[in-house]
C-alpha cells in the first residue's frame, strides 16, 4: 500500500528527483470526459502547464473550468487520457494515494468551503493538522499565513462573522499554508463585488511571485484584462492556448 | 490537534444530539444491567444455599423429650454430624413471628410450628452420606420429615439458568438498541457536519484521519451510557435496599449485593467497544469516507 501513495518528486528529501524538477508540473494529454455518453466536457483535451506560471482558465458556463480542476484533484476521474502532475499519472492513482496527491495542492472554491462554527484559526490550521505537524509549528506557519492575506490577528475569530472578501481569504491562507506545488482557483472572485475580485487576484498574483504555479479559472473577463498572463480558453471540450492573454488586440472570447 | 480534541470538537458542537443518545444508551444499558444484578444475587444464593450444610428434622407432635434426647445422641455420635439443636414447638414459633406476636399468623395453630432437630453437617459430608443419613432419620418413628434444602438449590439452580438465559436474550437485545443508537446518531453528526468532512478531504485527509472523531464520539457515548447507567441502577438499589433490607435477607437468607467492580467495568468496556464498533459502521456505510 505504501508503495502505491503519491510521493512528490520536486521537493527536497531522499526521494528528491532532479529530472522531474525540470518536466512540466502538469501535463494534459488526450483527456476525454463525459457526465453522460453523448455530451463530453473534455474531448481529447491537452495542455501544458510549467512550473511557476499564472494560467488562468476561462470559457463560458459548462465549458468544463471546474471539470478539469476537479480532475486534477481526482474528484472526479479521467474516462480517457493522462494527467501528469509532479510526474505521476493521476489517473492511475489508488484511492489511499488521493490524499497524499491532495497534499501537493492548495484549492480555493467560490463558496469559500470554510466551516462555519469554527475560529479563523482552525480553517487554516486543518491543512497542517492532517499531516500531523507539532502544535507550535502549525501555530507559526498559519500565523505567517494570515499575515500573507492580511488577516493577521485575525485568528480567534469565528469564520462565520467575517464578510466575504476576508472568507475567501482565509480560503487562500488554508490553501498556501501547506506551500503546495500548485494552487487550483475555482472561481475564487465569483461571490465578490468587481472590487474585491481585483484584490483577491492581487492576492494570488502575490502568491504566485513567491514562486507557486496558480491555475486560477474564472469566467469574469474584466480579471483576465487587469494584466497579460497566459490564458487558456476552454471550448467545445479542447483548450485553445493564449499565451499572452486576452488583452491582445484580436483576441475576442466567446460569451 | 489530537484525535481526542477533534472528538470534543465535534461533541460539543453536538452535544444535544450526544445527550439524547446517552439517555438511549443508559436506558439500554439499565435493561442489561438489571438482568445481571439480578444474576449475580441469584448466582449467591445458590452458592449459600449449596454449602449450607445443614438439614432440618421435624419431629411428630407429643414427641417425649426422652425420644428427643436419645435421638440427638445418636446423631452426636454419627460421622459428618457436627452439631445438633432443638428447637421446641415454642421456639420455633418465636423464631417465625418475632417478639411482638400479632396479625394473622399468630392465629395460627400450635401444629404449624413442628419442634425440630436442626443438623449441621461438617464440610466434607458428601452428597452421598446425606442421602443415606436422611433415608435412615425418615424411618424413626419420632420424625415426621426431613429436610435438607436440596430442593430449593436445586429450584435456585433452574431459576439462576433462566436467570443467565434471560440476560443473554436481553444482551443481544442491547448489543442491537446500542449499534442502533450509536450509528444512528452518527449518522446524524455526519450529516451536520459533512461540511467539515468535505474540508478534510480536500485538504489531504486520510480516511482514518476522518473517521477517527466519530469512533471515539461512538465510544465515549457507549462509555457514557453504560456509567449512568451503572450509577442509575445503584441509585435504584440503594433505595430499595434502604426500604427492603430486612425482609430480603430473611427471604433469601443473605444480604442482596450490587454488581461487583469487574462487571460494573466489564459493562462499561462493553459500552466502549459497542459504540466504537456502530460508529465505524455508521461512518462507513453512510459517509463512504
Amino acid at each position: 500500500m505504501a508503495a502505491s501513495l503519491f510521493r512528490p518528486l520536486l521537493r527536497g528529501g531522499p526521494r528528491f528527483d532532479d529530472a522531474a524538477a525540470r518536466r512540466p508540473i502538469l501535463t494534459f494529454e488526450a483527456v476525454y470526459k463525459a457526465y453522460r455518453a453523448d455530451q463530453p466536457v473534455l474531448r481529447g483535451m491537452s495542455l501544458v502547464v510549467e512550473r511557476g506560471e499564472f494560467v488562468f482558465v476561462t470559457g463560458p458556463s459548462g465549458a468544463g473550468k471546474s471539470t478539469l480542476l476537479r480532475l486534477l484533484y481526482r474528484a472526479e476521474q479521467v474516462d480517457d487520457g493522462r494527467i501528469l502532475f509532479l510526474g505521476r499519472d493521476i489517473a492511475r492513482l489508488t484511492d489511499g494515494s488521493i490524499p497524499f496527491l491532495r497534499r501537493n495542492m492548495g484549492i480555493v472554491f467560490q463558496d469559500f468551503k470554510l466551516v462555519a462554527g469554527w475560529t479563523v484559526y482552525e480553517n487554516v490550521a486543518v491543512s497542517l493538522e492532517v499531516l500531523g505537524l507539532p502544535s507550535r509549528l502549525v501555530r507559526t506557519r498559519v500565523g505567517e499565513a494570515l499575515e500573507r492575506v492580511g488577516l493577521a490577528g485575525r485568528g480567534p475569530d469565528r469564520a462565520e462573522v467575517l464578510s466575504g472578501g476576508e472568507q475567501q481569504r482565509v480560503a487562500i491562507a488554508r490553501a498556501i499554508v501547506g506551500e503546495p506545488a500548485i494552487l487550483l482557483a475555482d472561481e475564487p472572485t465569483g461571490n465578490l463585488d468587481p472590487q474585491l475580485a481585483i484584490d483577491i487576484l492581487g492576492l494570488f498574483e502575490e502568491i504566485h511571485e513567491a514562486g507557486t504555479t496558480v491555475l486560477f479559472s474564472t469566467h469574469d473577463r474584466t480579471l483576465l484584462e487587469v494584466r497579460p498572463r497566459r490564458v487558456v480558453v476552454l471550448d467545445e471540450g479542447k483548450a485553445i492556448d493564449v499565451p499572452q492573454g486576452l488583452a491582445v488586440p484580436g483576441i475576442r472570447m466567446a460569451s | 490537534m489530537t484525535t481526542a480534541a477533534r472528538a470534543l470538537r465535534g461533541g460539543r458542537s453536538d452535544w444535544r444530539l450526544h445527550a439524547l443518545s446517552v439517555f438511549s444508551l443508559a436506558v439500554a444499558f439499565v435493561c442489561l444491567a438489571s438482568a445481571l444484578l439480578v444474576v449475580v444475587n441469584l448466582q449467591a444464593v445458590e452458592a449459600r444455599w449449596a454449602r449450607a450444610g445443614r438439614a432440618s428434622i421435624y419431629l411428630k407432635d407429643g414427641v417425649a423429650d426422652d425420644d428427643v434426647a436419645a435421638l440427638r445422641r445418636a446423631l452426636a455420635q454419627t460421622p459428618g454430624v457436627s452439631g445438633t439443636r432443638y428447637l421446641s414447638q415454642a421456639d420455633a414459633r418465636k423464631d417465625v413471628l418475632g417478639d411482638g406476636v400479632a396479625g394473622a399468623l399468630a392465629a395460627l395453630p400450635p401444629e404449624a410450628f413442628p419442634a425440630s432437630v436442626e443438623l449441621d453437617f461438617t464440610p466434607e459430608l458428601g452428597d452421598e452420606s446425606i442421602a443415606t443419613l436422611v433415608a435412615k432419620l425418615r424411618s424413626v418413628p419420632s420424625v415426621e420429615s426431613v429436610e435438607t434444602y436440596q430442593r430449593w438449590t436445586e429450584r435456585l439452580a433452574a431459576l439462576l439458568r433462566g436467570g443467565v438465559a434471560a440476560s443473554a436474550v436481553l444482551a443481544i437485545v442491547v448489543f442491537a438498541a446500542v449499534v442502533s443508537v450509536v450509528a444512528s446518531t452518527m449518522r446524524l453528526a455526519l450529516q451536520r457536519r459533512r461540511r467539515e468532512i468535505e474540508v478534510l478531504k480536500l485538504v489531504g485527509a486520510t480516511d482514518a484521519y476522518v473517521r477517527g472523531p466519530f469512533v471515539l464520539e461512538g465510544a465515549m457515548e457507549g462509555v457514557l451510557g453504560a456509567i449512568a447507567a451503572l450509577l442509575l441502577l445503584g441509585l435504584l438499589f440503594s433505595i430499595v435496599r434502604g426500604r427492603f433490607d430486612a425482609d430480603l435477607a430473611m427471604l433469601i437468607g443473605m444480604a442482596p449485593v450490587f454488581l461487583p467492580w469487574p462487571f460494573a467495568l466489564g459493562l462499561t468496556a462493553l459500552g466502549a467497544m459497542l459504540g466504537a464498533i456502530a460508529a465505524l459502521a455508521g461512518v462507513r456505510r453512510f459517509a463512504a469516507v
